[in-house]
């Protein structure tokens, strides 16, 4: 008797087991936005500051160790109701620089903004972007192959219609690079979030 | 016996490890997002020196030198500060704060941007005017506001090329931004003292502009009109999705998640109920 509840305990296990993988692979595929890699900074090149050069670059991927965002690089505008745009390749993949403003490692304040999630509520890019602190490191590799190290100096959030543009968009005493997205709560009406998550950024010169 | 109730116990703990692992990771994985404590933002302000009794001055903001030589009709761009309350100082060029011909607290809100005027044509009319601004662009087309500093050149209007776009605009006001097609303009500013002063510009796509009138009508420095473009500022983009929307590719995610979920459930159910199947034995023992 003993034996067989044993016997039905463990067929019991094996019929679940195979039954949850009907349908779809058996661990449900949420998306993985990067590789997660430890970057060696010590081999990497430091951009040092510098002017607006001549030389044509832009660029082509952004990297934070920290929450495993290992992400292409989109160009991207304005849209009709003056609101920066969003990747549109790739829209849940890559990661947007607002090409009106300054490169990464320009002075001045150079932005890039990536979704939180896609229509039904499953992670984009910047998913784990709340997930990152102060004095977490954050990469940018250009199409010079050079790659421009950031620091977090601040992460806020605001509501969309008070936030501080001119902090975000226009400080030109330094170089930074600001990372948003949405965050906070759904509102259906509008088709939007309550907020929007800004993580500020500084260049570290060595 | 001992070795089918130790395989009993194995399989228990396995189901329940597997099990706790699998549910943990479902509630993680779809965790409310944190909140961040919200941090005081800077303000932003830009100085223009439009006092004709003053002359190339030093301004010095809460006891430290700011600004050094600055002359007559020149305008900073923007630089970040704290927001709060700061004693700004403005004297002649080179006396030091201690001969400061005017002395003002500015109080400013984090994250606005402002335009700080120093004006006055006498020692008892020194004042610095401050205004709101706004850089946020306008897609496609160039924004322009007029800034009225002149002391006796009374109403102001703007023109462009003989359309006026705005009239009456008093001492120490500014007009509303207006929105014009990006191009090359003569921008004509007239006086009600019959004073009329253009000045060709360049307006580009999602750029603000800034006309400051300058200056004495009758005196000097003559008035005169000073131009300041910035780079408009986008507003945040809307980087969420529909988290009820229905897709074909999360209705299968979906399904799977909830199978996922359930299959794990019943490992920690099958896992406990086999630990409390062993308690019992040994209890009756």
């Amino acid at each position: 008797m003993k034996a067989f509840r044993l016997r039905a305990h463990l067929f019991a296990v094996v019929m679940i087991v195979a039954l949850s993988s009907c349908g779809s692979a058996a661990i449900p595929e949420v998306p993985m936005v990067g590789v997660s890699r430890i970057i060696d900074a010590g081999a990497s090149t430091t951009v040092l500051p510098k002017r607006k050069s001549n030389t044509i670059s832009h660029p082509m991927r952004l990297i934070i160790p920290s929450v495993a965002i290992d992400a292409p690089v989109e160009e991207v505008g304005t849209q009709a109701n003056a609101d920066l745009a969003t990747p549109t390749q790739n829209p849940w993949q890559d990661v947007g620089w607002y090409d009106q403003g300054p490169q990464p490692g320009e002075r001045g304040s150079a932005v890039m903004d990536g979704h939180l999630d896609r229509p039904g509520g499953f992670p984009a890019v910047f998913w784990r972007l709340r997930d990152m602190h102060v004095g977490d490191e954050v990469l940018v590799r250009n199409s010079l192959g050079e790659t421009i190290r950031f620091r977090v100096t601040r992460i806020e959030l605001f509501p969309p219609q008070d936030a501080p543009i001119q902090d975000i968009f226009g400080n030109w005493g330094g170089i930074y690079l600001n990372l948003i997205t949405c965050a906070g709560d759904w509102i259906p009406s509008q088709h939007q979030t309550n907020l929007r998550l800004v993580v500020y950024t500084s260049l570290v010169v060595k | 016996m001992e070795m089918k109730r130790n395989s009993g116990t194995l399989i228990g703990m396995l189901c329940l490890t597997i099990g706790m692992i699998g549910v943990l990771a479902f509630t993680m994985l779809f965790s409310p997002p944190k909140k961040t404590a919200l941090a005081a933002s800077p303000s932003y302000v830009r100085v223009i020196h439009a006092s004709p009794f003053v002359g190339t001055a030093d301004v010095f903001v809460d006891g430290t030198k700011l600004l050094s030589s600055f002359q007559f009709g020149a305008v900073t761009g923007y630089v970040a500060i704290p927001a709060g309350p700061h004693k700004v100082q403005i004297a002649l060029v080179g006396r030091g704060i201690g001969a400061s011909v005017l002395s003002e607290t500015l109080a400013v809100s984090p994250g606005v941007a402002y335009t700080v005027a120093a004006t006055g044509a006498t020692p008892s009319s020194l004042a610095l005017q401050v205004f709101i601004d706004s850089n946020l662009l306008s897609p496609g087309t160039a924004r322009l506001r007029l800034y009225q500093l002149s002391p006796d050149a009374g109403s102001v209007s703007l023109d462009t090329g003989g359309d006026s776009l705005v009239s009456g605009v008093g001492y120490k006001s500014a007009s509303n931004y207006l929105t014009i097609a990006p191009g090359s303009y003569t921008i004509g500013v007239d006086a009600t003292s019959n004073t009329s002063l253009h000045v060709s510009a360049t307006l580009k796509a999602n750029t603000v502009t800034s006309v400051f009138a300058v200056g004495l009508v009758h005196g000097t420095p003559n008035i005169q009109l000073v131009t300041s473009q910035a780079q408009g500022l986008p507003a945040l983009p809307n980087t969420g999705s529909d988290p009820n929307a229905i897709t074909q590719e999360n209705n299968v995610q979906s399904l799977a998640g909830w199978v996922w979920l359930v299959a794990c459930s019943s490992l920690v159910f099958i896992g406990s109920s086999l630990f409390v199947r062993r308690f019992f034995l040994l209890a009756r023992q």
